[in-house]
């Protein structure tokens, strides 16, 4: 024993281990640190990451809000123009209707519709304003509306009608969706073939089928406008790709905020696609009464009408279809009519007669003296007048 | 209540003038003149469905006797010119039938008639 403990070679290695124990030791200290200083890192560097990530984020989400914004003011000006417009041609082509110059006042209607539909268009994308509320209007003038704001509209043709309104609230955003689907439709066939639009009663609603005879979609566009249809929302006009599609982002976005459905997934019998547009019940109400006669309609005006009375009572066509009956009668002479409220007055003699209506109803006051009578007529007045306002 | 009146006359019409045309053209003056005479044709019957409310309208306007163009315009609310291509456009299809306006007799000739006055008064004035 003693003999190991005097061998300096003994000792030689007990120092070696002992040296070799605390560089470990340390060592292993060493790493330690290290390690917790990597981590430390790398979480530093993650949160540096995702703050970057976020800020790029609000950076563009700003930077699209505020292109947003720009346009949207942008094309609420173009729109207010091109509404103003369609104005001033209206009046003109009112003005101007026996001339010749009434073709190329069409023309100029024409371009400033579609005009005023891109305008539309973008706005739609950046939440802005959809224009005037409308009238509610029979469907298939919402149709013929569509139809007049695409270039190629004398390729559309409406092969059958239903006695159906929009209500005004849908009636622009309805004839807008439709328009960029006869957009797509009229530009992705070939100048020849028509595009067909069948409205159909459905029990969920009514559908407008829009068919055209195309080359139809790839897997890879068609899965785009799906996307587009039912669950992507595009916002802002940044993801539109160059040049823009605003069709479907535009329909998606207005079938969403409307509360109609559109479906391009099926093809159509000629080749092309068939897109689907349709109006749940609630959108719908009643056909509104046909605007033109109306100014003429007399309440006098069945008497003396022996001839369209007798082409109207037929209630199903030659082919069986219900036929839309007319609600208003027509009245055939306008002579009659302005007869029956007597010929015009002179300011004179209006000024005269409301004056005697003023005279009459301030005796009828004063002679009227029973307060409860008094009261219940003022009470129903006034509840009149909140009703009113 | 104007003011009103005034916004309500202010919005454009929904369905504009060309899509009722369907983008026809204008037709000629001898067809379609202000005064030539409109009536529908006597078979209702075959009144189809695929007319527009315009069209159909402008049938009804036409079906108890003659009317003239201006006349039939002056019903509707629309331009004159769109009108007549609507009744043109209805004539082709058979659905009305129009009658030129009666010619007006033309005068005769001022120095034939001197010419005989001339002679009458030579032979017994």
């Amino acid at each position: 024993m003693t003999d190991y403990i005097q061998n300096p070679v003994l000792w030689a290695l007990l120092v070696a281990v002992l040296v070799s124990v605390a560089l470990i030791v340390r060592q292993r200290r060493a790493a330690r640190t290290l390690r917790q200083e990597f981590a430390d890192l790398r979480a530093r560097h993650t949160e540096l990451e995702n703050g970057y990530a976020k800020s790029v984020e609000a950076a563009q989400e700003r930077a699209d809000e505020a292109t947003k914004t720009v346009l949207k003011s942008a094309m609420r000006t173009l729109q207010g123009l091109a509404a103003e417009q369609q104005l001033i041609v209206s009046r003109l082509q009112t003005k101007y209707g026996e001339s010749v110059i009434l073709q190329d006042l069409l023309e100029i209607d024409h371009t400033n519709s579609q005009f005023g539909r891109r305008a539309q268009s973008i706005a739609v994308l950046c939440d802005g304003w959809l224009g005037r509320q409308r009238d509610v209007a029979s469907i298939y003038d919402v149709v013929r509306s569509a139809q007049g704001r695409v270039r190629h509209y004398r390729r559309v043709e409406i092969l059958s009608q239903v006695d159906f309104g929009i209500t005004s609230r849908a009636v622009e955003p309805v004839a807008l969706a439709l328009a960029e689907l006869l957009d797509n439709a009229t530009s992705y066939s070939s100048p020849d073939t028509v595009v067909e639009i069948n409205i159909r009663t459905v029990p969920k609603g009514i559908c407008i089928v829009v068919d055209d005879a195309g080359v139809g979609m790839n897997d890879e566009e068609r899965a785009r406008a799906d996307k587009l249809l039912t669950s992507e929302r595009v916002s802002g006009v940044s993801a539109l790709g160059n040049p823009p599609q605003f069709g479907f982002a535009v329909i998606g976005v207005l079938s969403e905020r409307f509360g109609f459905e559109v479906s391009v997934d099926s093809s159509s019998p000629y080749g092309g696609v068939r897109a689907v547009l349709l109006l749940p019940h609630d959108l719908l109400t009643n056909a509104p009464e046909q605007k033109e006669p109306a100014p003429v309609v007399p309440a006098a005006a069945p008497q003396g009408r022996g001839g369209p009375e007798g082409a109207v009572p037929m209630t199903t066509t030659s082919d069986g279809l219900p036929k839309r009956r007319r609600k208003r009668p027509m009245a055939i002479v306008p002579g009659t009519a302005s007869g029956g409220s007597g010929p015009a007055r002179s300011g004179a003699e209006t000024a005269a007669i409301m004056g005697a209506f003023q005279r009459g109803t301030r005796s009828g006051r004063a002679t009227q003296t029973d307060p409860a009578e008094q009261s219940s007529s003022t009470r129903g007045a006034s509840s009149e007048g909140h009703e009113f306002s | 209540m104007t003011g009103f009146d005034e916004l309500e006359a202010q919005t454009p019409e929904l369905v504009r003038p060309y899509v009722i045309t369907k983008g026809r053209g204008l037709p000629d003056e001898e067809q379609l003149s202000l005064i030539t005479l409109v009536t529908a044709t006597a078979d209702h019957q075959q009144r189809p469905t695929r007319l527009s409310p315009e069209e159909q309208s402008l049938l009804d306007l036409c079906s108890a006797g003659y009317l003239s163009v201006a006349e039939i315009a002056g019903h509707t609310q629309l331009p004159l010119g769109v009108v007549k291509i609507l009744l043109a456009a209805l004539t082709e299809g058979g659905y009305l039938v129009t009658r030129p306006p009666v010619q007006r007799a033309s005068l005769a000739d001022r120095e034939i008639l001197e010419e005989v006055l001339n002679g009458l008064r030579a032979k017994f004035g």
